[in-house]
């Protein structure tokens, strides 16, 4: 069964219908690859693609407002000339290939709690952006680390509709490492947000870590330790080394877990010049 | 349930499975073998095709959501047997070796030609991202695209 919902309210009302049966089917990317996963398909899908409420962007005074069903190249081409999202409009823009990201969606991104190496996520994480629940019995904001916890335990019938995130006048910078220059998965990706003085000392950062636990998460200590300082990349990747034993990487095939951990002082020096503009 | 779509110009009907892979019924129902189920899981590109003249994985599109799109195969890109540009450029380049990945690089660089006719050599390895070829090393694919676009 897969239902192409034409609006919002019944989208909510079928996937209320389906129940545990159903689940929403934005670009299909993580769906379709199920039986290579050795999972199986659900047996009722709500397509969310073609709702116009969740393929819109609004950019706003104080926020932008990101429909969940908004393609990453869609977002990667909304935020180009919005430099203080760039740590965004680049994970959007450089993951996976061309032909994905026209495809993959941003909820789907934040929503699929099986996939570590998301983009968006810690992009997100760093712009303290918070996200929109809704069923059919109304609608829930709540900060996407709250989102992150509830996701894999969301109730049927219950869906991502939006991503807000606030203005700001930090500099942002988003690095990642794949194993091939372009086309895979990250190994640990670094997605920062900072706000410096004239002088470049730093007055807040908050910076997230992808792909190197199962799930994304900010890291404060490092955070704290680079308040007041003036940002200098290297000095910033001496720190994060030394802070860098309170990660224990994720097993996988692709690397051990210990080289998910050994790349993140590069990867914050990296994005720190980045964010500098060095 | 029928499924209706517009392939390479011609309308045709499908009783596959909704969630069915594009691929898939492409292949096995409408005999269009040039697109390639190869990783099944967006890496490779040999399945590429134009949904609505965007590159798309095949294998990746339930074909109930390609329902309404103009599709368009690599078998429906060159017309009265002429090759298209690129084509006739990875020909005279010898880009080809295996074959495999081709159909999904004709499909990629049809695009690349039609929207970017500027492009640099980075900027079309960039577009070649989700186009894996075991054979080739990339260089003269590139280079093939880099004398089409000249020619335009
Ligand atoms: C070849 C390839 C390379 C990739 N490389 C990268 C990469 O480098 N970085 C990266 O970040 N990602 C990468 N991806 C993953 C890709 O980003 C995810 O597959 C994608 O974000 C999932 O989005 P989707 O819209 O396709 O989700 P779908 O496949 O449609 O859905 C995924 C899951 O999320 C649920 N879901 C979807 N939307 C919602 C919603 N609005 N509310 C609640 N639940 C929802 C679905 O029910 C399903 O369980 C890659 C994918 C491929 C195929
Ligand atoms: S088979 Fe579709 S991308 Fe490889
Ligand atoms: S020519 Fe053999 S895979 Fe590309």
């Amino acid at each position: 069964m897969f239902y192409i919902a034409p609006s919002l309210a019944t989208a909510l009302d079928a996937l209320g219908d389906y129940g545990p049966e159903g689940a929403a089917f934005a670009g299909g990317t993580w769906i379709m690859r199920a039986p290579i996963r050795h999972q199986l398909l659900k047996a009722r899908y709500v397509a969310i693609g073609k709702i116009p409420e969740l393929t819109e962007i609004r950019i706003g005074a104080d926020t932008i407002e990101i429909g969940a069903a908004v393609t990453h190249a869609a977002l990667a081409s909304a935020l180009a000339d919005l430099p203080e999202f760039t740590v965004l409009a680049a994970a959007a823009g450089r993951s996976a290939n061309p032909a994905i990201r026209g495809l993959a969606t941003i909820g789907g991104n934040l929503a699929t709690s099986d996939f570590s190496a998301a983009d968006c996520v810690p992009a997100l994480l760093c712009l303290d952006a918070q996200t929109e629940v809704s069923s059919r019995s109304g609608r829930e904001r709540m900060r996407l680390d709250t989102f992150l916890k509830q996701r894999s335990t969301l109730a049927p019938g219950r869906l991502l509709t939006k991503v807000v995130v606030p203005r700001s006048r930090a500099k942002s910078a988003h690095a990642r490492l794949p194993l091939r220059k372009a086309g895979d998965y990250p190994v640990a990706i670094v997605s920062l947000s900072l706000d410096v003085d004239t002088t470049n000392h730093v007055r807040a950062a908050r910076i997230a870590i992808g792909s190197v636990e199962t799930v994304a998460r900010r890291w404060e200590r490092l955070e704290t330790a680079l308040l007041g300082r003036a940002l200098d990349p290297a000095q910033a990747a001496d720190i994060a080394a030394d802070l860098a034993g309170e990660f224990a990487g994720r097993d996988s095939v692709e690397v051990p877990p210990w080289y998910r951990v050994s790349v993140l002082p590069g990867l914050i020096r990296r994005a720190t010049a980045a964010a500098l503009g060095t | 349930m029928v499924l209706t779509l517009t392939v390479n110009g011609d309308h045709r009907a499908s009783v596959a499975d909704p969630v069915t892979p594009l691929v898939d019924v492409l292949r096995e129902e409408f005999h269009l073998t040039g697109a390639k189920p190869v990783c099944r899981e967006g890496f490779c590109g040999a399945c590429m095709v134009l949904v609505n003249d965007k590159p798309t994985p095949s294998c990746l599109m339930p074909v109930a959501l390609a329902q309404g799109s103009d599709i368009r195969t690599v078998e429906g890109l060159g017309s009265g047997g002429t090759l298209t540009a690129i084509q006739a450029a990875l020909e005279a380049c010898d880009a080809v070796q295996c074959g495999m990945c081709f159909p999904g690089m004709v499909v990629t660089l049809t695009h690349l030609l039609a929207t970017s006719p500027e492009a640099t050599r980075d900027e079309i390895r960039a577009a070649l991202s989700g186009n894996i070829c075991r054979c080739t090393g990339y260089e003269r694919i590139v280079d093939a695209t880099l004398s089409a676009l000249a020619v335009k």
